[in-house]
């Protein structure tokens, strides 16, 4: 006869209520495993998707992720004709924080793509279409909560929502949004008439004051938009994404590229590493941390219920080996109710987790191999801890029996 | 080597508790003989040795020197137990104490059970002998009750059938009717002499009860650690 199964019916709402509690518990450091890998992702979804094999940025910066950084916009250009180079596009990303029409704050990432080498289809758009015309089109994140079609006004533009991508959210945890480069461009830069005006003049000025002031033409030039006139005011990009042609070495590249004085060029994976490492870093790590303690908080708590339980029963544990029961049967009762208690406080946390995870403010990422590893982790605990009450069982005395 | 109709044989059995002052000679040299289906009541003051006496006889503590065999088996040599202490318990011994003899999670019918599963007995058979003792001990109707859902009376005897049922050499009961009115301690007695008798067991029982004592074959009288010699003697066993 099984003496786990009965000692756990006899009280059975007790031990429910304690692999309730336990299953909290439990649900919580899946949890935080959870969020754990969700920072991881949310960071590097990004580039990821853009799908670039190297970046380029400006010299001695980590960027474009982890720090800003500036690089002249001919060096897409430049680049391309590096052999091995099967394509070259510009990237630029700001954030900015805006107003809609009905008061609603709109904060996001905007990240422009090289038109028309990148209308954005490698993103995972998950409703609508990549972008089709060179101007006032985008695609949203859906954690900005916009809906297809919808029409967002960004400076002196209105821009319409095409399409909708998932789980695209740029390094500071904001949503991205993703417009042509010089939409992107024209959005970053999008200043106040007035301003617009005084900058405009102060330029001017600032020709006619200089050597440059001699050209004439040069000097109507310099009262007008700053798009017109691209030998005075190129607008920077951020950096830009290279794709290998195949069979081509990456690191052969590199090293070719690393050779201009401009510019230093990073792998995908050291991007990944470079926006972890920084970035993400002190989340990541407090998170772990957290994750780490609730391991062991759950341990020590189930190591005292083992050892209750154990203790609660210590008179029928005496009393069996006074009956000559085998250590066995008395060791295996108690190691069974530690399992069971550890099994069904799992079970509850994945259940838990499948549907509150969900509902969670921030990306929840539980695969199944976070599971098998929470399972391993909780079976683990569960026999350290029966140890602890097969200790208290070993040394029972039949003696007890007596002085009862 | 000995009788096989004898179920103990005890020779020398002496211990002793503490160092210095605190020492105390709890059982000296105790030698005695008890038959197998024999009834043999323990007497004697409080402190003078019988817990200690049943204490070893049924392997929960070691004597310091001494001899003894249960079942015709040597269980105890110079002192030492020699065998598989936990088979031994499970085959030849069973026990009965004051109170607080069941386990509190298993039903009146699984705490009796459990005796003959851990020694292996096929279910359809144990079930069989654990309903056949319940009803001879007037309890088959409280199977399937927890033991704190039967008086005290129905609990010793549902004690009494754990220790029976595997048909042990020697059971031991240490003042088994103590917590019972004396009506029902009588009955209780009865039923538990008449269940040994069936199953050939010995019994060494504790008693203050000097009213059920009609009920015994034999009296051991402790002072002070010392058994009664007089009383101890093998008496005639007819077979
Ligand atoms: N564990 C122990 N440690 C020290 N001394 C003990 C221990 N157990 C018993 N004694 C002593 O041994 C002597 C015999 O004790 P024992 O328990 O055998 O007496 P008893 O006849 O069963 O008494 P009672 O009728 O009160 O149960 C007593 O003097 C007791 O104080
Ligand atoms: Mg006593």
């Amino acid at each position: 006869m099984n003496l786990s199964l009965r000692d756990v019916r006899h009280d059975f709402s007790r031990f429910l209520l304690t692999a309730v509690g336990l299953g909290l518990l439990l649900t919580v450091v899946l949890a935080m495993t959870g969020i754990y890998n969700g920072i991881i992702k949310d960071a590097t979804a990004l580039p990821d998707s853009l799908g670039a094999d190297l970046w380029i940025v400006q010299r001695d910066t980590r960027g474009p992720f982890a720090e800003l950084s500036r690089v002249s916009n001919d060096l897409e250009e430049r680049a391309r004709a590096v052999p091995g180079v099967a394509r070259a596009r510009s990237y630029v990303a700001h954030t900015i924080q805006r107003q809609l029409p009905n008061g609603r704050p709109l904060r996001f990432t905007a990240v422009g793509l090289s038109w028309p080498d990148d209308l954005g289809r490698s993103l995972p758009i998950v409703r609508g279409r990549p972008l089709a015309q060179p101007h006032y089109e985008c695609l949203v994140d859906s954690s900005l909560g916009l809906s297809l079609g919808q029409r967002i006004p960004l400076g002196r533009d209105v821009y319409t929502v095409v399409g909708i991508t998932d789980g695209l959210l740029a390094s500071g945890g904001d949503p991205s949004a993703f417009f042509t480069l010089s939409d992107a461009q024209r959005i970053q830069n999008d200043v106040s008439n007035e301003a617009i005006r005084l900058d405009r003049e102060a330029r001017s000025a600032r020709v006619r004051q200089s050597a440059l002031g001699r050209d004439p033409e040069l000097v109507r030039f310099s009262g007008k938009n700053a798009r017109l006139i691209p030998a005075l005011a190129p607008l920077p990009v951020s950096a830009v994404m290279l794709n290998l042609e195949p069979g081509v070495s990456l690191e052969t590249v590199q090293a070719r590229l690393q050779g201009w004085q401009d510019i230093t060029v990073y792998s995908q994976e050291e991007e990944h590493g470079l926006i972890l490492g920084g970035v993400v870093e002190k989340t990541r790590r407090q998170i772990g941390l957290f994750r780490g303690l609730l391991v062991v908080i759950s341990a020590i708590l189930m190591g005292l219920i083992i050892y209750t339980m154990t203790v609660d029963k210590i008179h029928s544990i005496a009393l069996l080996k006074l009956l000559g029961a085998p250590m066995s049967v008395i060791l295996g009762m108690i190691l069974e109710e530690a399992l069971l208690l550890g099994g069904i406080a799992y079970v509850l946390a994945v259940m838990i987790g499948n549907f509150a995870f969900d509902i969670f403010p921030r990306r929840v990422v539980v695969e199944n191999e976070h599971r098998l590893a929470l399972l391993f982790i909780v079976t683990a605990i569960s026999i350290a801890s029966s140890a602890i009450g097969m200790k208290k069982a070993l040394a029972a005395d039949p003696n007890e029996v007596l002085a009862a | 080597m000995s009788d096989p109709i004898l179920a103990v044989q005890a020779r020398s059995l002496s211990k002793h508790y503490g160092e210095g002052n605190t020492y105390v000679l709890a059982l000296k040299e105790a030698t005695f003989e008890i038959a197998s289906g024999e009834v043999v009541a323990l007497l004697g003051p409080s402190g003078s040795g019988k817990s200690t006496l049943l204490t070893i006889l049924g392997l929960i503590n070691p004597p310091d020197t001494g001899w003894l065999q249960v079942g015709g088996v040597d269980v105890i040599r110079d002192g030492a137990a020699v065998g598989d202490t936990n088979l031994i318990r499970r085959r030849n011994l069973g026990f009965v104490f004051q109170r607080s003899n069941l386990i509190p999670f298993l039903t009146a019918e699984e705490n009796v059970r459990l005796v003959l599963e851990l020694d292996d007995v096929p279910r359809r058979e144990a079930l069989r002998r654990t309903r056949e003792i319940l009803e001879s001990l007037d309890v088959a109707d409280r199977a399937s009750h927890l033991p704190m859902q039967l008086s005290g009376g129905q609990q010793q005897r549902v004690a009494i059938a754990r220790a029976l049922v595997h048909q042990p050499s020697l059971l031991l009961a240490d003042e088994p009717t103590a917590s019972l009115d004396k009506e029902l301690g009588r009955r209780v007695m009865e039923l538990l002499k008449t269940a040994a008798i069936e199953r050939g067991a010995a019994v060494l029982v504790v008693t203050h009860d000097h009213r059920a004592l009609d009920l015994v074959d034999r009296i051991f009288e402790i002072e002070d650690g010392v058994l009664d010699a007089q009383s101890a003697s093998v008496p005639e066993v007819t077979q």
